[in-house]
């Protein structure tokens, strides 16, 4: 399940008459006005209803067509901005592909290694907690892929790397997935990125 | 939108800037805060500048010395510690706000950021642009060399041409009837006036925009600073000979950013010219009303769901909701209320509102939820 602004990549030459992506026909595609007017709520509605994943699609950060809207959805899945998205949301389900108009090549090359990633996840047995230590002092559930080849750390669905995993959050509360998959592995990553900026600024 | 071929490419040079600069760091994300670090420079190295200028034309010894604008500025470049530098700065700097308005402008104008709820930025913008060229101008009348002389001269008659009001402009642009001491007191009172009213200015063309991007990362204004610095150290700046009101200097060099207007001036009838200018301001006016698009559907309040919490007028970028005292009715202490006429109908409030109390017409979240869910079983 992918939410799409429609302001950042042109996925339109891509859908199919259901809106699903010809190329991923696994990634279905709702579009928004901008990525701002996702709520979390509906990203927990679609886990729901039985996605196993969910790409949220914006504008280059700093770059909103409107304003902004980007960098509050970020926050708020990232949890810097009311409301957030529930704890029990695996966070390793859950990316951020930060898009301008022509990049929708990169769109598909993403969804396809989301795409892998999140089967790869799939009804899997919990992990452990990794306590790494964070290198951020606040939940960092989601990164961002941004304009950056960035191949290198594709089967992160473990995440493995640096700033991935911030156990931060009060509590490594066992997750309860909605849907088959259980993780108590409270907070992860499910795509460190290279290119990962820091906490959002104010 | 028939800038949309333009953007693309732009977009793609972004996203190589991206690469580079990573997001945070692209000095295209930032092409307001640019002239808006200028206009700080500015006031800064102007401060210098205004505490050592004499704004008098006098061109007759007093005692020994002859003390007028034009020795004052020598003064400045050559006698006070870096007063050269500083005096570099204030040239420079305004040529570069100039330089970076118009790139400012520029993108606004290629990424469709410029019209329906931003027209009042973009007005204010035309505004704002009409006055730094007028204030740059003002700048170089106060150095008071043959150039200044001549500018003025020029500005005289192109004033007189106008029609009705054409020689009470003149009077107020002379501060009398004739070049005086008083004259330059006028010139100095326009240039700082002008320059604060800016302020003003820039407040308009922000108050629409919740958080405009104003401080960029240090790096970025280290860099533009530098950049003036180098320019500064390259081209030193050089006063021309002292203005001498019997002489009639004709020649003059021309600063393509500030100065442009007089160079048209010395190949066209005033008349024209105030046409062309008149002409250009309004082109720049009516840009935004070439394209039509549907209109923006303003976001919509569900009262009995709106709980007061305020998160999407906190969260709202364009300063469009406002919360209100709730009917006497009401659990909740405030309401919130969305002024269409500032709404872009970006949805913002509505990823902001864990109450389903606001909306998009077109869109209301009930209905993305189902579709959500009809996708996922099919
Ligand atoms: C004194 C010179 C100017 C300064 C310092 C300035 C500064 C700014 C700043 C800081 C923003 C906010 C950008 C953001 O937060 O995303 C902005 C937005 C804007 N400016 Fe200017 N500006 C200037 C002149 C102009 C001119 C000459 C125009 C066009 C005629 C213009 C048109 C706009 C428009 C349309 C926006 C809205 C863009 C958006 O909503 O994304 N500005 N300006
Ligand atoms: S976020 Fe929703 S509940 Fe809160 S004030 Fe706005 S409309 Fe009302
Ligand atoms: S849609 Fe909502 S957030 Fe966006 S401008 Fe309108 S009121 Fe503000």
């Amino acid at each position: 399940m992918s939410l799409v602004c429609e302001r950042s990549c042109d996925l339109n030459a891509q859908l199919d008459s259901q809106g699903r992506l010809t190329a991923v026909p696994e990634v279905q595609v709702v579009k928004f006005p901008c990525s701002g007017m996702i709520q979390p709520l509906m990203v927990e509605a679609a886990f729901k209803a039985g996605a196993t994943g969910v790409i949220i699609t914006g504008c280059q950060l700093g770059d909103c067509y409107y304003r902004e809207g980007n960098r509050m959805i970020r926050e708020r899945l990232l949890g810097g901005r009311p409301p957030g998205l529930k704890k029990t949301v695996d966070r390793r389900r859950v990316i951020g592909l930060w898009l301008s108009r022509p990049q929708a090549s990169r769109f598909i090359s993403e969804a396809k290694e989301f795409l892998a990633v999140v089967t790869e996840l799939g009804p899997v047995a919990p992990e452990p907690a990794k306590p790494t230590p964070a290198p951020k002092p606040a939940p960092q559930p989601k990164s961002e892929a941004k304009s950056e080849p960035e191949n290198n750390k594709a089967p992160a669905g473990e995440a493995k790397s640096s700033k991935a995993t911030a156990p931060a959050d009060p509590g490594p509360e066992p997750a309860a997935q909605p849907k088959s998959e259980t993780k108590d592995e409270p907070k992860t990553e499910s795509k460190p990125e290279a290119k990962e900026e820091g906490k959002p600024e104010s | 939108m028939y800038t949309e071929p333009i953007n693309n490419l732009n977009l793609k040079l972004e996203a190589w800037t991206n690469v580079i600069t990573t997001s945070k760091y692209n000095p295209f994300y930032y092409h307001g805060a640019l002239p808006q670090f200028y206009l700080w420079v500015l006031y800064l190295s102007g401060l210098l500048l205004f505490a050592y200028y004499i704004p008098t034309i006098d061109n007759a010894y007093s005692s020994e010395k002859l003390i007028n604008a034009w020795t004052s500025v020598n003064y400045i470049t050559n006698t006070i510690p870096f007063g050269a530098v500083f005096r570099g700065i204030h040239r420079y700097a305004g040529d570069a706000m100039v330089v970076t308005i118009l790139l400012h402008m520029l993108r606004v104008w290629i990424t469709d950021r410029y019209r329906q709820y931003r027209i009042v930025q973009w007005l204010s913008g035309v505004v704002l642009l009409v006055m730094v060229l007028f204030i740059g101008q003002t700048g170089y009348y106060l150095v008071w060399d043959e150039r200044s002389l001549i500018l003025t001269r020029m500005t005289c008659s192109a004033l007189d041409a106008i029609p009705l009001v054409g020689t009470g402009l003149k009077t107020w642009f002379l501060n009398g009837t004739e070049l005086t001491n008083y004259t330059l007191a006028n010139f100095l009172f326009i240039h700082i006036g002008l320059s604060f009213a800016l302020l003003f200015g820039l407040w308009i063309h922000y108050v629409r925009m919740t958080r405009p991007v104003l401080t960029p990362p240090p790096v970025i204004n280290y860099i533009l600073m530098a950049a003036i610095l180098l320019v500064v150290a390259w081209f030193p700046i050089e006063s021309g000979k002292m203005a001498d009101l019997t002489s009639q200097p004709n020649t003059f060099e021309v600063d393509w950013f500030f100065l442009f207007p007089y160079a048209m001036l010395t190949s066209m009838q005033p008349g024209i010219f105030w046409l062309t200018m008149l002409a250009g301001v309004v082109l720049l006016c009516v840009v935004p009303y070439f394209v039509r698009t549907k209109e923006v559907e303003p976001a919509e309040v569900v009262l009995k769901n709106c709980t007061g919490c305020s998160l999407c007028a906190k969260d709202c970028p364009y300063q469009a909701i406002e919360m209100v005292p709730a009917p006497a009715e009401s659990r909740f202490k405030l309401l919130a209320t969305v002024k269409p006429y500032r709404c872009s109908g970006c949805g913002v409030c509505v990823g902001a509102c864990a109450f389903d109390a606001i909306d998009l017409p077109n869109m209301p979240d009930a209905d993305v939820t189902a579709q959500i869910k009809a996708l996922l079983q099919s």
